[in-house]
């Protein structure tokens, strides 16, 4: 399962767009790096507005200043000691840190307002507009944006104002690339689709669908635009381009540098300003970092995190069949003060050599965590609080790391669901087969593994040219078959199989169905089929695992799961799928959702949607019933217990 | 014609579009702007008539901007009828392409011959400062991704924020102010008076002064390459054929050597190429802070002195050097990806 | 037959997009021919199932009855006028007319906006219903229509609260709010969960029978079809290969595309495995159409003559068509 997947059973993922302000500052308020940031920023904005009142000396009068003035160290009369010229430099940092705020926000309005149109628009309109305005962007990119600076300045008047136009005209780039893609992708949702069709025009589009999913990201720019700005505008001035009539932080720094503080020895009015700058910026770079992490929220979480510890049960004793899951319970654990998410309770199954089982269940049911927990493949969250997995007698929960390691792929291997994300795609698929017999079978002939490769291959029905071809290059259904080609490798006992089929068209299905078939007979394969889809249970599996909301609802062999269904939620299911045979057939759905795994109904997990639930059902967790002595048939229901 | 040929050619005859524009870009704010050279060059009022013409004959100045128009400007009508190859446009291009960037007001010496060396050493102080702060920059990055969400993760992040945040040249007084209490050099590129040294000494001695302006700027970018590298691995980290590769049992470095790193440095690759243009704007106040003779020393000079031509001649250099430095990381990005090449 | 006026008609409707600009080198743009020559009429109150595979057309035919993209070629006359050559004013009073319900319900609703606000808009576009409270009564009906009820429950909701079945309904009822006669329904239940299926289903035929709507019901689900369309139409490579009465084709059908189609379908009855019929390789690419019958290359009985002459359609009973060759007698 993906991480994206697993965040949505705990749902913890908050929305791209916070719907309310309320909601948007509740998150805000909770990311630590936005409020340092933005409490940082607004110190110095209030210092700023404040300066007439805070400064303890007038900086634009020279009167009374003598030479003796000059470089003064700090004291009680001048906080932060005196420059070159006798002022005070904690009244001219004042005064400084409005004109590098000034220059920062008015430049960064104009650079965020020409980016975002030329974003927009081109993102929008595409075709030849979007050509000629990226091309543009590209080439005003590539060109050193201080260098011009410099130059333009350097031959107009080193105004204020010019600064600021010279600063905001030129720093708009990467606004505009990044709000173009923004607009691209927010383009690229159906709903700007359907806005389209109901009759919206593009001005209504830009103003109701675009650009409230573009806004928060040019705010997030913004933020990093008046940081650069103000960056630009003191190295400007301490090149010596500032406005002579204003003293900005970096003008202070180049007059101090200029004249002498450094062999003065007088740090501070080199300090002092220095600091001034870096304040701002890191308060800015603080928090846009924090905002952009509070608007575009990421797990932060990966696949090579240390996983959870393994909850060990008491050693029991495996049935003498290939493989023997015995009550595995996996729990997902975000927040160790919150309950954990049961998304597997108590599962159980065997499986024998050249067996195929299939486990159904809808989206949500805890089928893949489980597929995952049996290899110990779980996200960080993810942690395996009780069971046993047997593989040929040996428990792979009881395993060290390194012992499990070597289990995967080379005794038990997996085909994921939409192979395009679970090939590496800057890697030829001939190499990434060829790596798993290297590690597996370190023993292999090395001459020999191309072979093996291209034998892999032919078994699946790739012809041997596309070998070294990437993923990219393949079609969905190619994707998939290569896929089985590396989990047949080093000729694995067991493999797992997670809705290999589910984003591909019907006849292709058919095509890898009949390839899995065709393989578990000639190579004794055991398949674990994972899908959601009764009809290709029925058509290849030997038994049936239906799970709903984290448990067995129902486990039997597949005759008995279609014609005998004795669990409500098989029953119902069934009702609910088409069934190209009899057209005729009413299909019945099932009121209400699955539930949550965080949030579990307190008895039976089916009861709220069950038509036979009765009172004890809803405090009451049924237990697995054995419904048949000797034959496989297990379902967990009050109502079998009562009929017994 | 392949894919990837054309790839290739495309971009080439983009940057050489780009070059060309920067050429025409430099020739005309030159002109336009209220700062006109002929004019600013020479305003002593000591000298005559006749000499202020030789002089504008001596700079090229006395002839036409470009045929039918004054400047770009298109009120200021000029004739049309001059010749557009006796234009100071066409001089300039035609100088240009021969690698002519004019005279020094200050000097009288051809910019070109003042600026070839100090191109070098801007080239040098840029390599070396990049290639420390990529190579620091990705190691970190490595290590915070891998350790998310653990003190290691959020020291890192912290400290590339700090960094990221410091002006470079402020960054480069302290250091200064520091390394001149240990006794490293404070300015220049060699101490005088080594040239009667053996070369292995003057090597050293460069490296002494080298040393801190390349700290400098390795502290200062290390921190963003750290970031990008920090966020990019991240997101390489979560993705399914990591999955993939730890269900094949690959061993953590396994993954990350053969499955997680050239995914991650692919973005790393843009980002790179998209900043050079911002990340050399770092070293024009790193060198006069430095007093390093590269080129943004050679336009500190020339703001000071108002020397317009060294300062046309290393605006140009560095925006052609940029361009050009552009497209090496675009080409290697397009041959490192598999899916550029078939797009 | 003839007594009944066609509310929708089209004929030989193409849709070609060019791939890749023009090259320096001399290679001519390539075509790709996402909809190539389709001809079908539908009666006021027909559901007509469109099924195909992807790259079949069925998407891109959705996308130009809706005036989302222009044809290259061919009609589609609407309540008796070609819609193909509309301007920008006849196409908005058009959508009024033509509501289209898209596949993904997770993509196809704002985020940023509240239930209300998404089942409103298309009023507010079409400047209707300009008094709140009647607006605000409009909405309530399409959603409770939807069978989102007590509606007030939803209004002031926003997307990510809901599950995917509400989401749908959600969907459904902004293009119900502007009672449309005709409905494209692109794939409304392939993202759904198998228990929500049905309902939404349910819905769709609920509707069309209270609101006499007119319903285009595109899928690549053969296995749905049958309980909701009255008619279907089989694609293949941009074109209808087989269209008839629902039931005529499923139990009866005369091309063997649709054939092989049907024999893949998983039937949820482990004691009806049967022989699957399936075709190898994969759809050809929609640049290079295959000469003759495009099917011909892929077809398990195909005839040397099924390489060289593009079969026309052939009524093999009554109102049940197919384009093959060996249906020819």
């Amino acid at each position: 399962m993906t991480i994206q997947a697993a965040s949505e059973l705990l749902d913890t993922k908050t929305v791209a767009s916070p719907t309310s302000f309320a909601n948007f500052w509740n998150e805000f308020s909770k990311n630590k790096m936005a409020v340092v940031g933005l409490s940082m920023l607004l110190v110095m904005i209030v210092a700023a507005l404040l300066s007439p009142i805070l400064a303890s000396h007038d900086i634009f009068t020279s009167e009374g200043i003598t030479s003796a003035d000059v470089y003064q160290a700090p004291s009680a009369e001048h906080w932060f000691g005196t420059d070159d010229a006798g002022k005070d430099v904690y009244s001219s940092f004042l005064y400084g840190a409005g004109v590098s705020l000034i220059v920062g926000f008015f430049a960064a309005f104009i650079s965020i307002v020409i980016g975002g149109v030329i974003g927009i628009v081109s993102g929008f309109y595409g075709g030849r507009v979007e050509a000629s305005l990226m091309r543009f962007t590209d080439v005003m990119m590539v060109i050193p944006d201080l260098p011009l600076m410099v130059v333009i300045i350097a031959l107009t008047k080193p105004s204020l104002f010019n600064i600021i136009l010279v600063i905001g005209l030129l720093g708009w780039t990467t606004t505009a690339r990044i709000v173009r893609s923004q607009t691209l992708s927010v383009k690229s949702h159906k709903f700007v689709l359907r806005a389209r069709a109901i009759g919206g025009g593009n001005p209504h589009i830009i103003r109701h669908h675009i650009l409230p999913l573009v806004l928060p990201l040019m705010v997030v720019q913004a933020v990093l635009v008046i940081s650069t700005a103000i960056i630009n505008e003191s190295t400007l001035s301490f090149l010596g381009l500032g406005d002579p009539t204003t003293a900005s932080w970096g003008q202070m720094l180049y007059f101090a540098f200029q004249r002498g503080a450094m062999s003065a020895g007088a740090t501070w009015a080199l300090a002092v300003p220095g600091f001034g700058i870096l304040w701002v910026v890191l308060g800015l770079t603080l928090f846009g970092q924090g905002l952009e992490q509070v608007l575009n929220p990421k797990l932060g979480s990966h696949h090579l995190m240390a996983g959870r510890p393994i909850v060990k049960s008491e050693a029991g004793k495996s049935a003498d069949v290939l493989l023997d899951v015995q009550e595995l319970s996996i729990h997902y654990i975000d927040n160790e003060n919150k309950a954990p998410a049961r998304a597997v309770e108590k599962v159980s199954f065997t499986l024998k050599e050249g067996e195929l089982i299939g486990l159904v269940g809808e989206s949500g049911c805890g089928k893949t965590t489980l597929m995952l927990g049996l290899l110990r493949l779980l996200p960080e969250a993810g942690q395996i609080v009780g069971g046993h997995v047997y593989f040929a007698g040996n428990d792979l929960m009881a395993m060290s790391e390194s012992q499990i390691a070597d289990v995967r792929w080379k005794d038990i291997s997996i085909v994921f669901q939409g192979a395009m994300n679970a090939l590496n795609p800057v890697r030829t698929v001939g190499d990434q087969i060829a790596e798993a017999i290297i590690k597996h079978i370190p023993e292999f002939p090395k001459e020999n593994i191309n072979a093996r490769v291209l034998q892999l291959l032919d078994l699946v029905g790739i012809n041997a040219q596309q070998k070294d071809n990437y993923p990219h290059e393949y079609s969905g259904g190619m994707r998939q078959r290569a896929m089985i080609a590396m989990a047949l490798a080093c000729n694995p006992r067991v493999i797992i199989a997670d809705e290999p089929t589910t984003a591909l068209d019907v006849m292709i299905q058919a095509q890898i169905l009949e390839l899995l078939d065709d393989l578990r007979k000639k190579l004794k394969l055991a398949i674990i089929f994972v899908t959601h889809d009764l009809g290709i249970v029925a058509e290849i599996c030997d038994s049936v695992l239906v799970m709903y909301g984290g448990v067995t609802a129902e486990y039997a062999n597949v005759d008995t799961i279609y014609n005998a269904p004795k669990h409500p939620y098989t029953q119902e299911l069934l009702k609910a799928f088409p069934d190209l045979t009899i057209p005729e057939k009413k299909l019945t759905s099932i009121p209400g959702y699955p539930p949550k795994l965080n949030n579990l109904p307190a008895g039976c997990r089916f009861a709220p949607r069950c038509p036979l639930a009765f009172a004890r059902c809803h405090t009451e967790q049924p237990a697995l019933h054995s419904l048949k002595n000797g034959d496989l048939h297990l379902a967990s229901c009050h109502l079998l217990e009562e009929s017994k | 014609m392949t894919n990837r040929l054309r790839t290739i050619i495309r971009k080439v005859v983009w940057a050489l579009f780009t070059v060309l524009f920067v050429l025409v870009l430099n020739f005309f704010l030159f002109r336009i702007l209220p700062g006109d050279p002929a004019r600013a060059g020479i305003k002593d009022p000591r000298l005559t008539q006749e000499a202020i013409e030789a002089i504008r004959v001596r700079f090229g100045v006395d002839k036409p901007v470009i045929n039918c128009f004054e400047s770009l400007n298109p009120i200021k009508a000029g004739s049309c009828t001059v010749n557009p190859f006796d234009t100071q446009f066409f001089v300039y291009m035609s100088n240009l392409v021969q690698g002519e960037f004019g005279f020094s007001f200050y000097t009288n010496r051809p910019v070109a011959d003042m600026l070839r060396e100090r191109l070098w050493n801007t080239v040098l102080l840029i390599s070396a400062g990049q290639i420390f702060a990529i190579v620091l920059g990705c190691i970190f990055g490595l290590f915070a991704a891998w350790k998310a969400r653990t003190t290691i993760d959020y020291a890192a992040l912290l400290l590339g924020l700090f960094a990221w945040s410091m002006p470079t040249f402020w960054l480069g007084i302290i250091l200064l102010y520091w390394g001149s209490g240990y006794g490293l050099p404070i300015g220049g590129k060699a101490t005088p008076g080594m040239s009667s040294y053996p070369a292995w000494q003057q090597w050293l001695d460069i490296g002494r002064h080298l040393l801190l302006p390349t700290l400098a700027y390795t502290v200062i970018y290390m921190g963003e390459y750290m970031l990008i590298m920090r966020s990019s691995l991240l997101d390489v980290l979560s993705e399914d054929y990591i999955l993939t590769a730890k269900a094949k049992g690959l061993s953590t470095f396994q993954i990350m050597k053969d499955h997680a790193l050239k995914n991650a440095i692919l973005p790393l690759m843009t980002i790179f190429a998209i900043n050079l243009a911002y990340t050399v704007s770092g070293v024009i106040a790193l060198e006069s802070v430095f007093s390093w003779p590269g080129l943004g020393g050679a336009i500190y000079d020339a703001l000071n002195r108002r020397d317009y031509p060294v300062l046309q001649g290393a605006f140009f250099m560095i925006a052609v050097s940029v361009i050009f430095a552009n497209l090496i990381a675009d080409l290697t990005y397009s041959y490192l990806d598999p899916r550029v090449q078939s797009e | 037959m003839i007594t009944q006026k066609h509310i929708l008609e089209v004929k030989n409707i193409k849709k070609h997009f060019q791939v890749g600009r023009p090259s320096i080198f001399g290679q001519d743009a390539r075509r790709v021919h996402a909809v190539d020559g389709v001809n079908f009429h539908m009666y006021r109150g027909d559901v007509l199932a469109l099924v195909g595979e992807s790259g079949c057309g069925k998407t891109t035919l959705s996308m130009l009855l809706m005036g989302l993209e222009e044809s290259t070629d061919g009609q589609i006359f609407f309540e008796g006028n070609d819609i193909t050559r509309a301007t920008r004013a006849e196409r908005k009073r058009l959508s009024q007319r033509i509501q289209m319900v898209f596949q993904d319900p997770y993509e196809s609703l704002n985020p940023t906006q509240s239930i209300e606000e998404i089942v409103s808009e298309p009023l507010v576009i079409h400047k209707l219903a300009k008094d709140p409270i009647e607006r605000r009564l409009r909405v309530v009906n399409a959603l409770e229509d939807s069978g989102l009820k007590p509606a007030a429950d939803y209004l002031k909701r926003y997307p990510h609260e809901l599950s995917g079945g509400q989401r749908q309904r959600v969907v459904i009822a902004s293009a119900l709010v502007l009672e449309p006669v005709l409905l494209v329904a692109d794939e409304p239940v392939s993202m759904l969960d198998v228990s929500i299926r049905a309902e939404i289903i349910n819905l769709l035929a609920d509707l069309r029978r209270k609101r006499e709507l007119t319903v285009i019901f595109i899928t690549h689900d053969l296995g749905t079809v049958g309980y909701f369309a009255d008619r279907v139409a089989v694609m293949y490579l941009g074109r209808i290969v087989e269209i008839g009465n629902t039931l005529d084709v499923l139990k009866n059908p005369k091309h063997p595309y649709t054939k092989a189609l049907l024999s893949v379908i998983p039937v949820p009855n482990p004691r009806l495995r049967k022989k699957r019929e399936i075709l190898q390789g994969e759809t050809p690419n929609p640049i290079n159409i295959p000469t003759g019958c495009r099917f011909h290359p892929r077809c398990p009985v195909a005839i040397e003559a099924c390489k060289i002459s593009d079969p026309a359609f052939i009524e093999v009973e009554r109102a049940h068509d197919a384009a093959c060759l060996l249906l020819v007698k």
